[in-house]
Formats: structure tokens, sequence, C-alpha cells
């Protein structure tokens, strides 16, 4: 009897070898066939197998690199665990909503160089991680919708982007960079407070677009501005209040041809301003009184003349930081026909470039 | 005593028989090294982003002077992608970790443009308009793991890289040749991405490949006549998709013994010489869609850890009965989850049903004949 349980147990443990069954490889194909009646995509998930890689695309350390693989659509079967999903330089048309279902732990999802024109309203939904969003190269007509609000960089660089609305920034109060240069923007498509919400903010750019000023209403967060390339003809000072954690401005190849007196108050804290290749007349006001800017591109503009006080405060000299590079080569005013006290303030000589060193 | 011996056969038959080793898990302990354990503090993920924590400092960026205007610059990392620039800016931080050059005008990459650069681990300067680095740009950069320079003109892959590089991605260039001494001493690279490069076969010298270990090796949409014969021994994945492949060859794989996925889509391939893919016996994924083949390749049945077949839009008029399935007592270690057919002169209909005898799983195979 005992014998005979002991052989029973003995034949128990059948030596098996599990199938080895990877998933999801071809779902692509049922749609290509027009097969919809194969298998629902909801297989078993084998467990205690892995993530399946897609073919051609190299998967490490939670990092799925597919780009320059010509993919038409996001691959299926990410691996769930996915930090940072690179699918740059694809032909990818259209972001679909289950294209990013499971990739609960994406920081960084990188769509740059497709020919994405259409992103559903609820693709972005399961990426509640989501910090980075690379968008730039594309052919969006405006940026998505319901972008996740954990977003700390978004980049829509190049595309046809027309119009900024509200909306589309509700919420968004974890970003901090904002980079939307190349688009056709208009100043009249830029919502009035569009970028209100966005406690954060704290680097814009929106260059080479076709906006005339400098939009209203941006956040006070705000440490740099570039708006270099556009079709802006002058600086009022409006615009510029509230900014008083503003430390770069950028505004270089527009059509400037003016500088509201007091703009430069409403920015104190500014270190750096880009005003080359505008159609300046003559040096802004207010950099004399300025405590902390230090360098000033003023160079490739229509200024015939240049004050004394024009870069140095009269009397004692309040300023907090001193200049490091002032520029004003390639200008109707000759380096002869400077006094030289009006760089009085400046103690380093090669701060200044005026265009007579060779 | 009896007992005691058929207690000893119950624990040996408990032994499991060997199942093939994880296709990741194997990947994942090889390409464990090209991460730098003793040096990612932060960076735990090892992706080209800090991404562990949010970055949320006081002040995000490194406003005093040595960001370039423009950039951003916050955490080791350098931001100065989409600003039309038309060479390296000078001002970058001397402890930055990784560089975002990509989508600017840069010309060339000169002599001391990395110099200092001693910390960064990725530089990415793909999609510029790159004809010429300098052989000392990257003196420097003795840490450099990453180096993208798809989507520029460069002719040939630049020298003396750095020996600590892991990924190699220099897509959409004008390269046409991998010299002897290219890679040399750069024990650690894995990845290398050259697709869309004039290169054929002539262009891959002899020794090119010498001493390295590439796990990864991409070279697809070129100009490759038949399986490149010199590429290292190491490979685990091959991706030639989209040459004019015309065959494969008795001898093509036989130094690449550890392959595990294959592609070879978009090819002329008329044939597969007998016992080709005897010389890869852990493959796991063969692609072989978009050719010319008449029939389906010999040697599947021998192949263990076959899984995912693609033979789809070929000219593949009849099937045999045991194209796919081991005859006897033989038996696959994987079973097939994906097996392609369709675009095929051959009608289901024509089809043996016991073809598919091994493939348990329904779906596994698409022959083309369900329509909506």
């Amino acid at each position: 009897m005992k014998r005979l349980a002991l052989l029973c147990v003995l034949l128990l443990p059948a030596c098996l070898a599990k199938p080895f069954h990877q998933q999801g490889l071809f779902d692509f194909m049922l749609e290509d066939e027009g097969s919809a009646d194969m298998a629902s995509t909801d297989d078993p998930v084998m467990s205690g197998f892995g993530p399946v890689c897609p073919f051609r695309c190299q998967c490490h350390l939670r990092v799925v690199q597919c780009s320059d693989l010509g993919l038409e659509k996001v691959p299926k079967d990410l691996p769930p665990d996915t930090t940072l999903l690179d699918l740059q330089n694809n032909k990818i048309t259209e972001i679909k909503e289950g294209d990013f279902k499971n990739l609960k732990n994406l920081h960084a999802l990188i769509l740059v160089n497709n020919k994405i024109s259409k992103i559903s309203p609820l693709a972005f939904a399961p990426l509640k991680k989501l910090e980075r969003l690379y968008l730039s190269k594309n052919s969006l007509k405006e940026l998505p919708e319901n972008m996740p609000k954990s977003l700390q960089e978004i980049r829509a660089h190049e595309n046809e982007i027309s119009k900024l609305r509200k909306a589309v920034f509700n919420g968004l109060n974890q970003v901090i960079v904002l980079e939307l240069g190349t688009n056709p923007i208009k100043s009249s498509g830029i919502e009035n407070g569009a970028f209100q919400g966005m406690k954060r903010l704290s680097y814009i750019r929106i260059a080479d677009t076709n906006i005339t000023s400098i939009p209203k209403g941006l956040p006070p967060s705000l440490t740099e501005l570039h708006l270099d390339g556009n079709k802006i003809s002058k600086i009022d000072a409006e615009s510029l209040s509230g900014l008083t954690n503003l430390a770069k401005l950028g505004l270089s190849f527009n059509s400037i041809s003016s500088v509201e007196n007091g703009s430069l108050n409403n920015v104190p804290h500014l270190r750096e301003l880009h005003l080359n290749n505008n159609e300046l007349v003559r040096v802004p006001s207010g950099l004399g009184d300025h405590k902390y800017i230090q360098v000033v591109y003023l160079h490739n503009n229509k200024i015939a003349s240049i004050g004394i006080n024009d870069f140095c405060p009269l009397g004692y000299n309040t300023k907090k930081a001193s200049y490091s590079g002032v520029s004003l080569f390639s200008n109707p005013v000759q380096y002869w026909e400077i006094q030289p006290s009006a760089f009085r303030c400046i103690h380093e000589r090669s701060a200044v470039q005026i265009g007579n060193y060779k | 005593m009896k007992e005691y011996t058929l207690l000893l056969f119950l624990a040996l038959c408990s032994a499991k028989s060997l199942t093939g080793p994880s296709y990741f898990t194997l990947k994942n302990m090889m390409l464990q090294d090209m991460e730098d354990d003793d040096y990612d503090d932060d960076d735990d993920d090892n992706s080209l982003f800090p991404t562990t924590e949010p970055i949320l400092p006081l002040i995000p960026f490194d406003l005093f002077p040595t960001c370039p205007f423009g950039c951003q610059c916050y955490v080791r990392v350098v931001h100065c992608s989409d600003l039309g620039l038309t060479s390296v800016p000078r001002n970058i931080p001397p402890d930055t970790r990784m560089i975002d050059l990509q989508n600017n005008k840069i010309k060339e990459v000169k002599e001391n443009d990395l110099r200092g650069l001693t910390s960064l681990y990725a530089l990415a300067l793909n999609n510029n308009k790159i004809y010429k680095i300098h052989p000392k740009a990257f003196e420097p950069t003795k840490r450099l793991r990453r180096l993208y320079l798809s989507h520029n003109q460069l002719t040939e892959i630049p020298t003396n890289l750095p020996r600590t590089l892991a990924e190699l991605r220099i897509h959409a260039n004008k390269v046409k040749k991998i010299p002897k001494d290219v890679f040399k001493g750069m024990k650690s690279l894995h990845v290398l991405e050259m697709s869309a490069n004039p290169l054929n076969n002539d262009g891959i010298e002899p020794g090119a490949f010498e001493g390295v270990n590439i796990y990864h090796i991409r070279i697809a949409e070129a100009k490759l006549t038949s399986i490149p014969k010199g590429l290292p021994s190491s490979l685990l994945e091959l991706h030639l998709d989209d040459n004019k492949i015309t065959g494969i060859e008795l001898e093509d794989f036989n130094r690449y013994k550890d392959l595990q996925r294959l592609g070879l889509g978009n090819n002329k391939i008329k044939e597969v010489e007998n016992g080709s893919f005897a010389n890869i016996p852990s493959i796991r994924e063969i692609h072989l869609e978009k050719n010319k083949l008449k029939k389906v390749p010999p040697g599947l049945p021998e192949l263990k850890y076959l899984q995912v077949v693609f033979l789809h839009s070929n000219h593949i008029a009849k099937l045999g009965v045991n194209d796919f399935c081991p005859t006897g007592r033989r038996k696959k270690k994987a079973l097939y989850s994906g097996i392609s057919l369709f675009n095929n002169p051959v009608k289901y209909w024509e089809v043996q049903p016991s073809t598919f005898r091994c493939i348990l799983a329904r779906n596994s195979v698409q022959l083309g004949n369900f329509l909506k």
C-alpha cells in the first residue's frame, strides 16, 4: 500500500517544459487583413515572462528606443514599466486613444519628427506620470487636449499651430518649459490669459512665428522669455508688467523700432537682453538705472547716436552687477562719435563691442 | 530501502526540463554593463533624461551666465534644441551629463567644442547639418555612452570615438564604409543603428568589427546585396530590412550563433539555402516578409525556440506538410505564436491541416483567409 502511494506521488510531478509564449506581436496584422473576427486583443498575460520589445526597437532598463524605423503607428504592447519612449523620426500620422494604455510609469514621450496631425483627446489619459512631451516637427494644427497635469516640459516646435487656447493649458501648473517656436501663431490667436494658470512656468519660447507684439498676461513666474524671429514692432511697458522674475529676454530678429519708456523698469531682475537685428534708432531707455542688467545685444540696428547716460547711471553708480557684454556693432553710429564717458561704468574693456576691432 | 529508492526517484523526476534562456533575461544581463553602475547616482533607470524625481529646484535654471542663451540648463541636462544654432554653444556647464542639440543648423563639430565636458554621458546631435567632425573632438568626453548623429551629412563614421560608447546612432547620413579600426577598443559598444546610409557589402572592411561585442545592429535601407559576413559574433539582433539582399546562403550565419531576432523584410530574397538556419539555433523571430520566396525556407521545424515567422507578401505557392512542424519525436521548446502567410499565391484551402499541427493557438497563423 505504501509503495503504491509512493508510486502515485512519483507520477505526479509531470516533468513539463512550460510552453514559451510571446504575446501580442501580431495584432497589427489582424488589422491589415481586415480579420475583424479574430481573437480579441485581451490575451491572458503569461506570468513570469516579462515585457515584449517591439521588433527592431531596443528595450533596456525601461527605455524603449524605437526611432528611425519608419513606423506608421505607435507599436502595441510596450513594456508597462517603460519610463522613456523614443519614437522620433518615424511616420506616425495619428495618436489614437489606446496607443499608450498601461504606460503608467512613462516620464518622457518623444514623438519628434513624425507626421502627426491628429491626437485623440483621450490619448494621454493613462499617462499620469508624464513629465516631458516632445511633439516638435509634426503637423499639429493645435496643441493636444487633456495633456497630463504632471507635465513639466512641452515642446511643439515646428508644427502648424496657429492658435493657443486657454483651455489647452488648463491645469498644467507643473509646466516649467514651453517651446512653441516655428509655428504660424498670430498674436490674435493667443487667447487672453492663455498661460495664466501655469504657476511654475519659467521658460517660454515663441520664436519664428507671426506674432506682432509681446503676448499679454504672461505668468509672473517667468524667468526666460524668448520671442526672437517674430514680427514685433514695438515693446510696450504693459506687456512686461508683473514679470519681476524675468532674467533673460530674447527679442532679436524682430522689427522693433521703439521701446516704451518704463519697459525695463517692469523687469527689475533682467540680466540679459537681446535686441539685436531690429530697427531701433536709439538705445532703449532705462539701462542706466537698471541694477542687474549685464548683457545687452544691440548690434544690427539703426542706432545713430549714443547718449552719455544711455548705459550708465547719472552720478553715483547704483548698479549691482556690471556689464559683461554690450554689442553695438553694425549700427550707423561710429565709434569715434561716442563719448568715452558713455561707458564709464563698464570696467572691462572687452565687454563693449563697437565694431572697431577686426 | 525500496521506499527510499522511490523517494529518490521522486526527487529526480521533479527536476524541470530545461527551457531556453528567456530572451530578455539574457539580453538584459548582457546589456547591464552598458550602463556604468557606480556612476548614476540620480539616474537609476539610465534614460536620457533625469526621470526618477521631478526636478523642482527653487530656481529652475542655471541663471548665472553659464547656460547658453535660449537653452535650458538644469540638473546637468542642457536642452538646446530647435534654436537654429550654427555651432555648438561655448558656455555649456562643465558638469553636464546630457546635451540635446538636435534640430539646429550645426555644420561642424570642432576640436574644442566639447572641451571640459568630462561628465558627458549622452550627446544628441541628430537633425543638424554636420558634415565634419574633428578627429580630436571626442577627446575630452571620456565617459560618453550615447552618441546620436542621425540625420546629418556625415560621409564617414567619426574617428576616435570614446571607448566608453555604448550606443551609436548614425542613421540617415552619407556613410559609405565602415573602416577597419573605427570601433577599435570600443568594448562597450552594444547598439549600432546606421540605416539609411549608402553602404554596400564592400564598404564593410574586413576586421571592422574585430574585438567589439555589439548585440543589436541595424543597417536597413542601405545597399546590401547579401548578409554581411564580418559582423560581430556577439550579435543577438540583426536588422537588415529594406536592402537588396537576394538570397540566404549556407555560410551566412555561421558566425552569428547567438542570434535571436533576424529582420530581413523587404529585400529580394528568392531562396534560403538548406541548412542556413541550422547555424542560428537560438533564433526566436525571423522576418522575411516582402521578399521573393517561392517556398517556406527550409529548417524551421528544427529551430527549437522559433516563435514568430513573417512570410507574408512573398511568392509562396505551396506549403509542405513539414514546413513548420517537426516530424517524429523531435519537439519544439517554444510554440509558434505568430506565422504570417497572407498575400502569397498559396490558398488556404490548399493547405493540409496537419501543416499547422504543432501550433496550438488558432490565431497564431495568418493565412489571409479572413475578410471583413
